[in-house]
């Protein structure tokens, strides 16, 4: 392909959504929609983003940022539901209510939280259910994502087992509802509710104050959310207000209607014939990106270039990254860094590669955890209606002249 | 005693934010197709959410916006009447449709 053709390809391929095209064939999973332009506009605390809406705020990772295993507060993710979100919170006065089937109701303040418990951090991926949307074909429902939904952090906090273990749970507690403080439009719309139930919360699970040993910025959910390492972030509550312990399920729309799958072991079903029976997201599946290089670098032909990029999954650990350059045909194994922020966190891998070929190359990353799940090529991933847990082998196209 | 104080006041401010003022969102001008009965649209989309949401969307078939709108209807009580959720529905086949 000429070298024009390329770019021209490539800019076409970016503005897709916005021209209301599509460029792929009907009906088979592709490479999500890639290199999107970050905006002329700055939301509080961040560096332009990709923006796709400022009412509620949504704001993607531009790719290159994800070669380091944290990704900076001012450039990580932002994903809310509701048009109203708090532009000011006094961290003075701001307390958790923690009640329902509790011994005795707790409201703690930032302060109390900070030197009345145990604090701990946890490096943790947070991954949209959705990330990855706009592989699906037909369009599915939702933002059509790219690949940077997401973004990896150290979180400190406190354990929700010691503040609940503060509180004391009545015998028959079972579900505990979390609720944030973004704010709807009408009165009768639903509140951001999550509910969990008690037996799937473990010691991993806390209350986060600070991320990557800064105040959570305003748009990730100052000054307090809850961090689920290894769950999909649709649970991950921002501008936490409230946790109520029940002993019933409480049929909530974003429980019920949003943030589910299909209950089938493909997950997936026919556009023309949905499967009515379905199941939330909750853990991530295997997953990696490049970070380095992105779709349209020219690379020198004979010159050294490192491939970097990331691997995680939802904490089994990643066991290898493997690497192709020849369309899939022959895979490498990638180097990992030494996985020391932990197994909830992204692994970094690198790839030393020298082109030997002028053209298009395409540079193809595939990572395997220690169950042995690998990902999947994008072709082979049949569609559900809400475009989630998207998880093909990554491809970036460069040049090599 | 005014040095104590200051120390008193250093050792508080951890709790303040880095942003200790109201933040300010920005308002960003989505380019929404114009057409007949945007009024409509404008006032009954724009409560809740951005023209971003309908553009980012991609294009999409009639069933699609319609199982959309009854979403923002039954789910999120938007006040939307039935007339007003057919214009909608058939600006939005009209300008973001994928022709199904």
């Amino acid at each position: 392909m000429q070298r024009r053709e390329f770019f021209k390809k490539a800019a076409l391929t970016a503005g897709a959504v916005g021209l209301g095209i599509t460029t792929s064939e009907a009906g088979e999973t592709h490479q999500p929609i890639d290199n999107r332009k970050v905006s002329k506009h700055t939301f509080p605390e961040k560096r332009p983003l990709i923006t796709y809406s400022d009412r509620p705020p949504l704001l993607e990772t531009p790719r290159d940022v994800f070669t380091s295993v944290l990704t900076p507060n001012d450039q990580f993710f932002v994903r809310w539901h509701m048009p109203d979100i708090p532009t000011h919170i006094d961290p003075d006065t701001y307390t958790v209510k923690i009640n329902g089937l509790v011994d005795q109701e707790l409201n703690i303040s930032l302060n109390d939280l900070k030197t009345k418990f145990e604090q701990v951090e946890v490096t943790a991926v947070l991954q949209c259910g959705g990330n990855s949307r706009s592989a699906f074909t037909p369009i599915a429902g939702g933002i059509q994502w790219g690949n940077g939904a997401m973004g990896c952090a150290t979180w400190k906090g406190v354990r929700l087992s010691d503040i609940l273990a503060k509180a004391g749970l009545k015998k028959d507690a079972e579900w505990i509802g979390f609720n944030g403080s973004e704010k709807v439009a009408y009165y009768e719309t639903p509140n951001f509710i999550r509910e969990l139930e008690i037996s799937e919360l473990d010691d991993h699970v806390i209350l986060a104050y600070e991320m990557n040993g800064e105040d959570l910025p305003y748009l990730n959910g100052y000054p307090l959310r809850l961090v689920i390492p290894g769950n999909y972030s649709d649970s991950w509550v921002k501008m936490l207000s409230n946790i109520t312990v029940t002993n019933k399920y409480r049929s909530l729309f974003f429980m019920d209607v949003a943030y589910r799958v299909p209950d089938n072991d493909c997950e997936c079903e026919d556009p023309e014939k949905r499967v009515k029976k379905t199941k939330p997201i909750t853990k991530m599946n295997v997953k990696s990106i490049i970070g380095y290089p992105t779709t349209g670098t020219e690379l020198n032909n004979k010159s050294h270039v490192v491939v970097r990029g990331l691997a995680w999954d939802d904490g089994h650990g990643i066991q290898d990254v493997m690497i192709s350059t020849d369309n899939g045909k022959t895979w490498d194994k990638a180097l990992l860094d030494d996985g020391k922020l932990g197994r909830y966190a992204y692994r970094a891998f690198r790839f030393a590669y020298k082109p030997n070929t002028y053209g298009e190359v395409t540079i193809m990353s595939k990572a395997i955890n220690k169950l042995g799940d690998e990902q999947p090529l994008a072709k082979d991933i049949k569609w559900n209606h809400g475009g989630y847990k998207f998880n093909g082998v990554d491809e970036v196209k460069v040049k090599i002249v | 005693m005014k040095k104590l104080i200051l120390v008193a006041l250093l050792a508080l401010t951890p709790l303040a934010a880095q942003v200790d003022e109201k933040v300010e969102v920005p308002y960003v001008d989505f380019p929404i197709k114009m057409g007949k009965e945007f009024a409509t649209v404008q006032g009954q989309c724009l409560m809740c959410h951005s023209f971003g949401y309908i553009i980012n969307q991609g294009p999409q078939s009639r069933k699609h916006w319609k199982h959309v709108i009854k979403k923002m209807v039954v789910a999120f009580k938007a006040p939307i009447s039935d007339k007003d959720a057919k214009i909608v529905e058939d600006y939005l086949v009209e300008h973001y449709g994928n022709g199904k």
